[in-house]
């Protein structure tokens, strides 16, 4: 036990650094011992840098023969250094997850002897949680570049999502900063991974939006084990004099429909270690998402952790504002179905650090503003600042019953202090006298005083209710609903109960029709 | 109180509801208002203040009449609206079940497009309830935390179960009680909610609820500490120094939790 909590002390001080928690997207039943996942996410603690934890977030080992510049497990670091065996790492999994400290394994690593010697001791970890103990819970694994094709494929088939990060957001500074990582190795992975998904029409979520791509649903069928009758012996049928319990049955080769990936491929880029540009960062985002339909790109403010001449000095502050941005620039492309050049163009290459992306966005078209909430469409709702995709949904079906008044739209959900600038409501403008960019503009940064905001909201958006939902209903009901597109309806989750939601477009459907109870309704 | 809710809606044949605090006695109300005298307010008859003004009558739970409601606010409003009628029920609000009265009339006028009137008071109301009791029985998914205890019979292998001490705001065990049934198949657990004295007690993914208090635990498992002191040093392992940032934490994760989470104590 106590090489464990040495263990778990090294390897978990290695991996914090990454960001990417999110367990959301991925519905699956407990078909196994133990173990499910919650197409929501679910959040079990807060650290006290005000992160989620969901999951235990790991590296197998930090034994790295690398030497990446921005890494503290790189080789020529003096840091202490530790391994876990496949097993002892199972076993810490699986009784943390019992205890309902964690939702699953988010297990990363450095790379010891070469990536094919890790990533197979990797995936026999993952092998034993699924396999010997059952485990149907949540595994996101990092897939180390330059692994090879058959393995990777093996680890995909045991995990709910790969990643391979990036790492940075340009060729060159990659090969500044990491030698020994060549792009040919992040890339083919990335392929393959991307292509082993459309293959088994898996893919889903806002990667998928560019090309127009059929969303298939394979949350719902998902197991690695068949489902087993003698789960359990009973005792003598009292609660507490049960005998044994039966962890490890082991069934060689059963393990149903597998599944690859389910939860579909995300990457990390380290932002603010490099010079490039926000919009060149963004770019970079829109073109992997157009063309590995990625689910997610994170982003990790780059935080001085090492002497280097190469990058930005000790006490340099990490840039967690900038990262903030680059988020709900980032949610701009997914959601609201903006370009990375409308985001930023070559006159403004970086993001206005005190204003949102969206009003900045608006600012630079204020002849396109004000949009009479009323009559625009909903593409058009989704681009005044204010309004987020479920109040923009929820005013194109409430305008059906009846017109919507400017008392309604907070009500409704609408930032009305932010918003009114941008509309009419009723044909009448609530934003002052004119249209002033500039006095908009300052009377944003007043009102919100944005600037003592700037906290990582990056969690934020990770955080179970606020995630996007990609479920079985979650394409459905987009058809039925017949405008929305299947990325709009993922967000329309966004900061609303899962319940709620279905209700809401259940209703959607009917909302038109009349109904007529008459008398007693019983 | 009942002024602003019902006040309005009186005309001399009105009358308290008092019911046994299920949700079926609730439901049974709603019954007997519509097919006897009108309801001036529902409450609980243990904790019911009589009032001079306002005459009052026992309605006892009568199941048949109970599941008429329940399937009419099905079939007529929604099935959604049924669950968020239950979740309100749960909740510790004040005044709820006059709150469910109005909103479930105005329900019965206008079908399923009732959860859309966002801009009705008590339809907003309703909703906001709701909004709370689903953000806690979410919340509570994740910040349960089980140890593992050891009970020990003689002439039989130790036998490991896994229990937890809560104390939610409002009443969400029994809405919480499937998740964690399907998720720990293998475990028999308890979850216990001190301040209601009551417990979920699931084993091999069935549960039932029954009334509870922590005299008879047995002690903790050999590893069980271990197991927390590990939790412990990862949970401070993994907050990046450069940013810190408490505020956040106690947004994300109210103190009022913190007392029954490992990592704090
Ligand atoms: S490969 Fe590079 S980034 Fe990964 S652990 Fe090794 S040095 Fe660090």
């Amino acid at each position: 036990m106590d090489t464990t909590l040495e263990k778990l002390k090294i390897l978990a001080d290695g991996a914090k650094y990454d960001v990417s928690c999110s367990t959301s997207g991925v519905e699956r039943k407990n078909n196994g011992k133990i173990g499910s996942a919650s197409a929501a996410g679910i959040c079990h603690s807060w650290s006290a840098d005000g992160r989620c934890i969901s999951l235990l977030k790991i590296l197998f080992t930090n034994k790295c023969v690398y030497d990446c510049e921005y890494c503290i497990n790189r080789r020529s670091a003096d840091v202490s250094r530790a391994s876990f065996e496949p097993k002892e790492l199972a076993r810490l999994t699986i009784e943390f997850y019992r205890r309902n400290y964690i939702e699953g394994l988010f297990l990363s690593s450095a790379v010891e002897v070469s990536p094919d010697y890790t990533a197979e001791r990797i995936m026999n970890c993952l092998k034993l949680l699924r396999e010997e103990y059952g485990f149907a819970g949540y595994i996101h694994a990092k897939v180390i570049p330059g692994v090879s094709p058959e393995i990777l494929h093996r680890i995909g088939l045991l995990a709910d999502r790969l990643s391979i990060n990036i790492e940075l957001p340009t060729k060159e500074s990659l090969g500044l900063l990491a030698p020994q990582k060549k792009p040919k190795n992040i890339f083919t992975p990335m392929t393959q991974i991307t292509q082993t998904l459309t293959e088994r029409r898996q893919l889903k979520g806002p990667g998928t939006m560019f090309k127009n791509q059929d969303i298939y649903s394979t949350a719902s069928d998902l197991r690695y084990l068949e489902p087993e009758g003698e789960n359990l012996t009973p005792g003598d049928g009292s609660l507490l004099d049960l005998t044994g319990r039966p962890l490890a049955i082991h069934k060689p080769g059963k393990r149903g429909k597998e599944k690859f990936a389910p939860a579909g491929q995300t990457t990390q880029m380290i932002i603010g270690a490099t010079p490039e540009s926000d919009r060149q960062i963004v770019k970079t985002s829109e073109s992997l998402y157009r063309n590995f339909k990625m689910k997610r790109v994170y982003f990790s403010a780059y935080i001085p952790i090492a002497d280097s001449p190469l990058l930005p000095g000790r006490f340099t502050a990490p840039p967690l504002a900038r990262e903030h941005r680059l988020y709900q620039a980032d949610w701009l492309l997914r959601f609201y179905n903006f370009t990375a050049d409308e985001i930023l163009d070559e006159k403004t290459p970086f993001l206005d650090l005190e204003l949102d992306p969206k009003i900045s966005w608006a600012l630079r078209n204020i002849e396109k503003f004000p949009i009479e909430v009323n009559k625009a469409s909903l593409e058009e709702l989704l681009r005044i600042p204010g309004v987020g995709t479920i109040s923009a949904m929820r005013i194109v079906r409430q305008r059906k019953l009846s017109a919507i008044q400017f008392d309604d739209l907070k009500k409704i959900g609408v930032v009305v202090k932010r918003a009114r600038y941008f509309i009419t409501c009723r044909g009448r403008y609530y934003g002052g006298t004119d249209i002033l960019p500039e006095q908009i503009r300052q009377e944003a940064l007043d009102s919100e005083g944005i600037r003592n905001q700037l906290l990582p909201k990056a969690d934020h958006v990770q955080i179970s209710m606020f995630n996007p939902i990609v479920s079985q209903w979650g394409a459905g009901i987009a058809q039925r609903a017949g405008t929305v597109r299947s990325f709009e309806a993922d967000a329309l989750n966004v900061a609303e109960g899962v319940r709620s939601y279905t209700g809401d477009v259940q209703n959607f459907s009917g909302a038109g029709k009349e109904r007529i109870h008459g008398g007693l309704p019983l | 109180m009942f002024k602003t809710l019902a006040g309005q809606e009186r005309n001399g044949f009105m009358v308290d509801y008092l019911y046994d605090g299920s949700f079926e006695g609730f439901l049974t109300c709603i019954y007997e208002h519509y097919y006897n005298e009108k309801a001036s307010g529902i409450y609980r008859s243990d904790f019911y203040q009589a009032s001079i003004l306002v005459p009052c009558r026992t309605v006892e739970t009568e199941e048949n009449k109970a599941t008429r409601v329940y399937d009419a606010i099905e079939n007529k409003i929604s099935r959604e609206d049924l669950k968020r009628a239950y979740r309100v029920f749960l909740s510790s609000a004040e005044e709820k079940e006059n709150k469910l009265l109005q909103y479930l009339r105005l329900g019965f006028q206008k079908g399923s497009a009732v959860s859309l009137l966002h801009s009705n008071p008590i339809v907003f109301e309703v909703q906001q309830i709701e909004k709370k009791v689903t953000v806690e029985m979410h919340r509570l998914k994740g910040l349960v935390r089980f140890s593992a205890l050891v009970k020990q019979a003689p002439g039989l292998v130790d036998r490991e179960i896994l229990y937890c001490k809560v104390e939610p705001d409002h009443d969400v065990l029994e809405i919480i009680a499937d998740h964690f049934a399907d998720r720990l198949k293998s475990d028999p657990f308890i979850i216990h909610d001190k301040i209601r004295n009551k417990a979920v007690i699931a084993q091999a993914g069935s549960w039932y609820i029954a009334g509870f208090t922590d005299a008879d635990l047995p002690g903790l498992g050999e590893l069980e500490r271990d197991y927390r002191d590990l939790w412990k040093r990862y949970f401070e392992t993994i907050a990046i120094q450069e940013r810190i940032n408490p505020a956040c934490q106690k947004r994300m994760m109210p103190v009022r939790y913190w007392k029954n989470l490992t990592e704090f104590r």
